[in-house]
């Protein structure tokens, strides 16, 4: 493991934790703008995170030791998951590192983890929380293994790494089928990170959450890492997203200036990416949850359908 | 004159936002955009005939080019936007036979098949360059897909939609494999506009679903036997 390599654990991870709050936050603002309202600073999610990291964290007795260790696992596999996408700067991958396959399950460990604590308080909106986000996971995961797959074959490597080294060499899109692709990517962004047309991140009726039921039981700093880990998972799909598709910016190389500007134009890229999403999610109702498939087969109709452009031609 | 790597380029960039367009148009339930969407759809393929203008520089294709901007760009667009907002029904929400979901799917299989089949006719003949082979391919199964779009809709003016982008995939169809005679293309657009022109007059029912027609009708009191009956 060479001097380089770890110099991009440490980068990384500290940009994709001090950023991603900004880019909720962003969301939220957004949001607030389309309805009218001024909105929340975009800082606040970072008061948020602060104000819960000084809270006690109190415990329901029904709870077990899955409750103590989840928010440590969730946030553990996300920050992992997170070295397995270069936010600013690119190394040559060492080991295992960057692979979509392990990538893909670190996240489902996550979920997993998340889940079972949202059984273990004992309290019925966790559980249906966690019914419900694992029947949607078992939807969405067929469709998500398909759209790396596509990834997959456009690039011919199995490994993050190389798809970003090659995007940043060429500095554009390599094939036109990339902007499918990029559309089957925004579709899983939106249902893994429990967005709208999936999921309402704001509230907490009974009917409505997946995510927040999963959580409701969380408190203090646990919560926070509950929180961040969240923003943390959204942050690097939405890396993996930009800098495949819009690779400018991206340095292969490791130097003061060229990280500063990287990471400089990835908030810029990630700013508009957020406020993407935050138009998007005001644009649209809530599905019912027997329509969501239909979303899935979306992503699952154009990544497919890159497959066989891939395959045959 | 531009290079020729660069229009294949731009080609298939506009190939995946015809897809994009044609899965849009098969799987929305948002009456609003479905238009605009499909005026999006053939401005590609106004666009599309131009690059191809430009490798080839046959004057078919400008005519082409000029005759789908004025007629699939503008006054067909126009004319449905007006029934819109006569009848004033925002979503589509009933299907016969299919939904959105399975649409999509069948269409992917679709794809497939066009695919397989044309790769084996095309085989025997000299090798004809990639580019035309997948235009082909994505002509036939926009035809198809619109052909979807038709049986599946009740509702009447997505009905005339999907006619409208099965006639588009005949458009690219043409452009890619077969020199169709511009004095075709030129009848199916004025076809295509006196269609468009005829639903605009239908417009009282245009909003029902083909069985309730008859009822509305006697309801406005458009046909003679209804005064006699009321």
């Amino acid at each position: 493991m060479n001097f380089d390599f770890v110099l991009y654990l440490v980068i990384n991870t500290l940009v994709v934790i001090a950023i991603s709050p900004l880019f909720v936050s962003l969301i939220k603002k957004v949001k607030a703008g389309t309805q009218g309202r001024q909105g929340p600073s975009v800082f606040q999610t970072y008061f948020t995170l602060i104000k819960l990291l000084k809270k006690e964290v109190i415990y329901s007795p029904n709870s077990s030791r899955i409750m103590r260790v989840t928010p440590l696992v969730t946030m553990a596999a996300i920050l992992v998951a997170a070295l397995f996408v270069p936010l600013v700067f690119v190394p040559e991958p060492i080991g295992g590192i960057g692979n979509i396959i392990l990538f893909l399950y670190l996240l489902a460990l996550a979920r997993f983890f998340m889940a079972l604590a949202g059984l273990d308080a004992g309290s019925s909106f966790g559980g249906m929380g966690s019914s419900r986000e694992m029947s949607i996971s078992a939807i969405i995961e067929p469709t998500t293994i398909i759209v790396f797959a596509a990834l997959a074959f456009v690039f011919k490597t199995l490994n993050i790494f190389d798809m970003f080294a090659l995007t940043a060499a060429t500095g554009s899109p390599a094939t036109p089928t990339l902007i499918l692709i990029g559309i089957s990517l925004f579709i899983i962004l939106i249902v893994e990170t429990s967005r709208i047309p999936v999921d309402n991140p704001e509230t907490h009726l009974e009917l409505t959450m997946i995510h927040e039921g999963m959580i409701l039981e969380q408190s203090g700093r646990n919560f926070a890492l509950m929180e961040l880990s969240a923003a943390v998972k959204m942050t690097v799909l939405m890396a993996l997203l930009i800098n495949l598709i819009v690779p400018l910016g991206l340095t292969t190389s490791l130097t003061f200036a060229g990280i500063l500007i990287a990471v400089i134009v990835f908030m810029v890229k990630g700013s508009i990416l957020a406020g993407i999403i935050g138009l998007f999610e005001s644009s649209m109702a809530k599905k019912r949850f027997f329509q969501l498939p239909s979303l899935f087969a979306m992503a699952f109709f154009f990544s497919t359908l890159v497959i066989i452009i891939e395959v045959f031609s | 004159m531009i290079e020729t790597a660069i229009v294949v380029a731009i080609i298939r960039i506009l190939f995946v936002c015809i897809i994009i367009t044609a899965a849009y148009i098969i799987s929305t339930r948002n009456l609003l955009s479905v238009v605009s969407v499909y005026a999006l759809q053939s401005l590609t393929l106004v666009c599309i005939a131009l690059a191809l203008y430009s490798l080839e520089g046959s004057i078919v294709l400008l005519a082409i080019a000029v005759v789908t901007f004025i007629s699939k760009v503008i006054i067909i667009p126009y004319f449905i936007a007006t029934i819109q907002e006569k009848i004033r029904i925002k979503r589509d929400i009933e299907f016969h036979y299919l939904n959105p979901t399975t649409s999509l799917l069948i269409s992917m299989a679709l794809m497939l098949v066009i695919y397989m089949a044309l790769a084996r006719i095309v085989q025997g003949t000299p090798a004809r360059e990639n580019l035309f082979f997948f235009g082909a391919v994505l002509g036939i199964s926009l035809m198809l897909m619109g052909m979807m779009v038709t049986f599946s809709r009740k509702r009447a003016i997505t009905k005339v939609l999907g006619f409208l982008s099965m006639e588009n995939g005949v458009l690219l169809f043409g452009m890619f494999v077969t020199e169709l005679p511009f004095i075709i293309e030129f009848l199916i657009i004025i076809d295509l506009i006196i269609l468009v022109i005829l639903t605009t007059i239908l417009s009282v029912g245009i909003d029902s679903t083909l069985e309730d027609y008859h009822k509305r009708l006697h309801r406005f009191h458009l046909l003679e036997e209804s005064e006699e009956v009321s």
